[in-house]
């Protein structure tokens, strides 16, 4: 198989750890940036290391519309394989589809109860069990806590490991932590802040972060919104 | 006909399925007093509506084929073509885009933008179609006119502008807001012919003053008077906007957008208005033809009657009187009794009979002048052809006609049934260029092929109806392919020197996948292969394509390069070098690890959410990879790719699984290597059928 050629590192591993490291079975993980500055991007990523890892990635998607989703993951999986020379990277492609599932929900019509029912309808029949489920365009104001503390308990039962994107106003403290997350930061293991310093797109750890300051500088590609210089994926000859 | 130009339009109503095209156009008609009395789709009159003149269509509520009428509104003339949202009749669809100005992309209030929605929409880009959105069923429980806008953004990336607000939603729909003229218009009278314009009520007053606000500000994208309009707030008349929107919406950089309910018989004379106010006339579009004298030269046409005859015939229909060509002028005027060129064939025609169509009744004039639609009677010709005056040789590009996906066997009953049968045949492949027959040379079957199930069954059921050919049809055929995945070389010499004439001819090279149907190139050096010969040296390769040596499914996906071989100065000949290409195609062949590969269709099944769980099921146990489910609150949209080979009898399937709730689509999307499994069942298949036809 194609995949089996390639050896894998995490994409985030210089930021928050080892894969190991990284979030547990019921762990969450959030992405906080301001608008358009490249979360969903950055997840997406994150889904394309799973898949390649042949875990299942359940992508669920408060904004956009199947499609749009399918054609974000094309889009980024495309800068990917070009950055690190994949052959054969639609057959690739066509191998990690089985592997991932998009769910859309408008964000007034999306609850845990109803997630959790959509999830074990598919898992009950064989259909998909997600490893990790990606949540993208979930609001996180204060009406959201109970939701996710739900979700933790969710994530938790069911042995799965989530990501968030969280979307961060800029008149918010540019320091850290947005004040609204601050009620609700102790449910996440790994917290990442995606922050423009001038021309550079910084990845900064605020939680979880690795100690060592030589290995803890990430930077993304605005052209690409890939991590930058950052092989993840090497070619086993 | 009117003379003035400026005040015509040639428009079609397009859709997913059931989201009120016909109905629609039943009330346009009746607005316009082209008829007397409103009948529904599948009323209980047992009438149906005018433009669903075939007895099939009355009988299932579904429109098979577009039709054609014309009415008049506010001194304009307007020709509609009312169009089949099923994409087993996207073929009428096609050809009506082809040939029409503008378009009326309608949407349910509740459904939004479906599947067909999008397909309909390609096909409005492909041929640069000017279109209005008309929110349709805004009378129905679950109208929600702003998502569907929102989707109209989202989902087919239109600017999407609402130049109306409702007046109540669901069972309180009363009426439209128009923010143009700010004013709210109810629809009295019996079937809503009576319009009441009056002030807007104060609860809506606010959000008509916001959204009048957006709909000004998209405009004045496309007007510098009103942009500085608005920097200097001053008042703007509503003639300004109005212009202004019109650039954008013939630009297609925008999309103005209405809302009623035509069942109910509610706020369609707006649309009308719109219409007119909105839509190209011909004058605005611009239609080009290819001079074949000049190198195939773009040339523009004009919308002028003393100008040479360019026309086009995009669609035919026998009838009773013979053969009805329905044909579009884009330059200069056809009359009666002149003598017009058909491009492709190079052959004179006079015209005979010439009429306008008001769905399956016509009435005879004595031309068509440059941006009108007619008829002819009596012109042999396919659907596609060009006709032009004496002297000029342009060719206007065809509509995009999609490939079959599915095949059926079908077999006379008896011998009366067989002559009839073949006269059906005949006639359905001529007037539908997506529905093809032919005999297998190796059972005698015969086969038909189309782009659905609907699509076969309707055409069966009219060859029962209409020429009394009893026929029995056999299991569908799926239209597999091979194809090959790697790279093999050849090097073949195909040799016959026993004395007398010979044969000799060398070919050698590779074949490699590629990404369309069949490439070659040419890249031997040095005369090795004569170069009279290589056009021979192709189409023998090409010859191979049709039956491939696995299976005998055609081939795609292979490129041929050749880049030596050998020639004998007496008997190397065309014939001797196709037959080296066809054994150095099967010599390479077999070394290119061939595959069979499946059609694999887009399948979106819209449900209840209640019965999602067993939807998604059913899709699995059929192969399907299910990409994602759209949650909408009280429905789920599923999007799955499943192999054509498992979805037939889907739909009885879904309708037993979903207490007939749930309904999709299903359209061509790729093709993908078929399972070893399948493969298998196939080679044992084709060794069965051989083994009983010897």
């Amino acid at each position: 198989m194609i995949k089996d050629s390639f050896s894998l590192r995490h994409p985030l591993e210089r930021l928050v750890g080892s894969e190991t490291e990284i979030i547990q079975d019921g762990g969450f993980g959030a992405i906080l940036a301001y608008a358009g500055v490249g979360k969903t991007a950055l997840l997406i990523q994150l889904a394309i290391y799973n898949l390649l890892s042949n875990n299942n990635v359940l992508h669920i998607s408060l904004n956009d519309a199947v499609k749009k989703v399918g054609l974000w993951y094309k889009e980024v999986y495309r800068n990917i394989a070009f950055q690190h020379s994949i052959e054969d990277q639609e057959q690739l492609f066509e191998t990690l589809l089985p592997h991932r599932f998009i769910m859309t929900f408008e964000v007034d019509g999306f609850s845990v109860p109803k997630l959790e029912e959509r999830l074990t309808e598919l898992m009950e029949q064989n259909i998909f069990r997600p490893h990790i489920v990606l949540i993208d365009g979930l609001p996180f104001d204060v009406s959201q806590k109970e939701s996710l503390i739900e979700l933790k308990a969710f994530a938790q039962r069911h042995s799965l490991k989530l990501w968030f994107t969280v979307r961060i106003q800029r008149d918010e403290t540019p320091l850290g932590i947005p004040a609204h997350f601050n009620d609700i930061e102790y449910l996440f293991e790994k917290t990442i802040l995606i922050q423009p310093e001038g021309k550079d797109i910084q990845l900064k750890a605020l939680k979880g972060g690795k100690t060592d300051s030589e290995e803890t500088e990430l930077f993304i590609d605005p052209t690409t919104m890939l991590i930058k210089e950052n092989k993840w994926i090497q070619h086993i000859t | 006909m009117n003379q003035d130009i400026t005040k015509f339009r040639n428009i079609g109503i397009s859709a997913h399925i059931d989201s009120g095209k016909t109905t629609l156009t039943e009330r346009i008609l009746f607005y316009t007093k082209r008829i007397h009395a409103i009948h529904d789709v599948k009323g209980k009159d047992g009438v149906g509506a005018t433009m669903d003149s075939m007895e099939l269509e009355k009988e299932r509520g579904i429109t098979i084929a577009s039709a054609a009428t014309f009415c008049e509104w506010l001194g304009h003339e307007i020709n509609i073509i009312d169009t089949p949202g099923h994409v087993d009749f996207t073929i009428e669809v096609e050809r009506s885009l082809r040939v029409l100005d503008g378009a009326v992309l309608v949407l349910c209030s509740v459904g939004g933008v479906q599947s067909q929605s999008i397909t309909v929409d390609l096909q409005m880009k492909r041929y640069k179609v000017p279109c209005l959105a008309f929110i349709n069923k805004c009378d129905r429980s679950g109208a929600n006119p702003e998502k569907v806008i929102k989707q109209l953004k989202e989902k087919l990336g239109h600017n999407a502008v609402a130049i109306q607000i409702p007046i109540g939603l669901e069972a309180d729909f009363e009426g439209v807001i128009d923010l143009l003229s700010m004013k709210a218009t109810y629809f009295d009278g019996k079937n809503g012919e009576i319009i009441r314009i009056e002030d807007i009520p104060g609860d809506l007053m606010e959000l008509a003053g916001n959204k009048r606000e957006e709909l000004i500000d998209a405009a004045s994208m496309f007007s510098d008077e009103l942009t500085e309009a608005i920097l200097e707030e001053k008042e703007i008349p509503e003639a300004m906007i109005i212009a202004a929107l019109r650039t954008g919406t013939l630009l297609r950089k925008l999309t103005p957008v209405l809302l009623g309910s035509a069942y109910k018989n509610k706020a369609v004379q707006p649309l009308l208005d719109a219409v007119i106010k909105f839509l190209p006339c011909p004058y605005d579009t611009e239609n080009t033809a290819l001079d074949m004298d000049n190198n195939e030269e773009p040339v523009i046409l004009e919308a002028d009657i003393s100008k040479p005859l360019v026309a086009l015939a995009f669609k035919l229909e026998e009838g009773q009187y013979g053969q009805l060509t329905y044909i579009r002028v884009y330059q200069g005027l056809l009359a009666k009794g002149d003598n017009i060129y058909n491009v492709r064939t190079g052959k004179k025609v006079k015209v005979g009979r010439v009429v306008r169509m008001h769905a399956s009744q016509m009435e005879e004039i004595e031309s068509i002048p440059a941006g009108y639609i007619g008829a002819l009677f009596g012109i042999d010709c396919a659907s596609g052809d060009t006709f032009v005056s004496s002297g000029l040789s342009y060719t206007m590009t065809s509509m995009y006609v999609p490939k079959p996906v599915i095949s059926l066997a079908i077999k006379p009953k008896d011998n009366k049934s067989e002559v009839n049968m073949s006269k059906a045949l005949n006639r359905f492949t001529k007037e539908d260029p997506t529905f093809k027959t032919y005999t297998s040379d190796e059972t005698g079957d015969t086969i038909i092929s189309g782009m659905g199930e609907l699509h076969l069954d309707v055409y069966l059921e009219r060859m029962r109806r209409e020429y009394n050919a009893q026929v029995v049809s056999g299991v569908p055929k799926v239209a597999y392919r091979e194809t090959i995945t790697r790279k093999a070389e050849f090097n073949y010499t195909h040799k016959k020197q026993t004395g007398g004439a010979g044969q000799y001819g060398r070919v050698a090279g590779y074949m490699e996948p590629v990404d369309e149907d069949f490439a070659f190139d040419n890249q031997v050096k040095g005369g090795a292969i004569p170069t009279q010969y290589i056009d021979a040296c192709e189409k023998g390769f090409r010859n191979c394509l049709a039956k491939g040596p696995k299976l005998e499914y055609p081939v795609t996906g292979v490129k041929i390069v050749i880049n030596d071989g050998a020639s004998h100065a007496v008997d190397s000949s065309d014939m001797a070098f196709q037959a080296a290409s066809r054994g150095a195609f099967l010599e390479a062949y077999s070394k290119a690890k061939p595959v069979i590969i499946e059609p694999i269709m887009k399948v979106v099944v819209e449900t209840p959410t209640e019965f999602q769980g067993a939807v998604l099921g059913s899709l699995n146990q059929r192969r399907g990879i299910i990409f994602g489910t759209q949650d909408e609150v009280t429905s789920c949209v599923v999007e799955a790719q499943v192999p054509l080979a498992e979805m037939f009898g889907y739909s009885t399937v879904l309708r037993s699984t979903t207490q007939g709730k749930a309904q999709f689509t299903m359209e061509f999307a790729t093709y993908k290597q078929a399972p070893q499994s399948v493969a298998e069942e196939l080679v044992k298949k084709a060794a069965e059928e051989k083994k009983n036809s010897q």
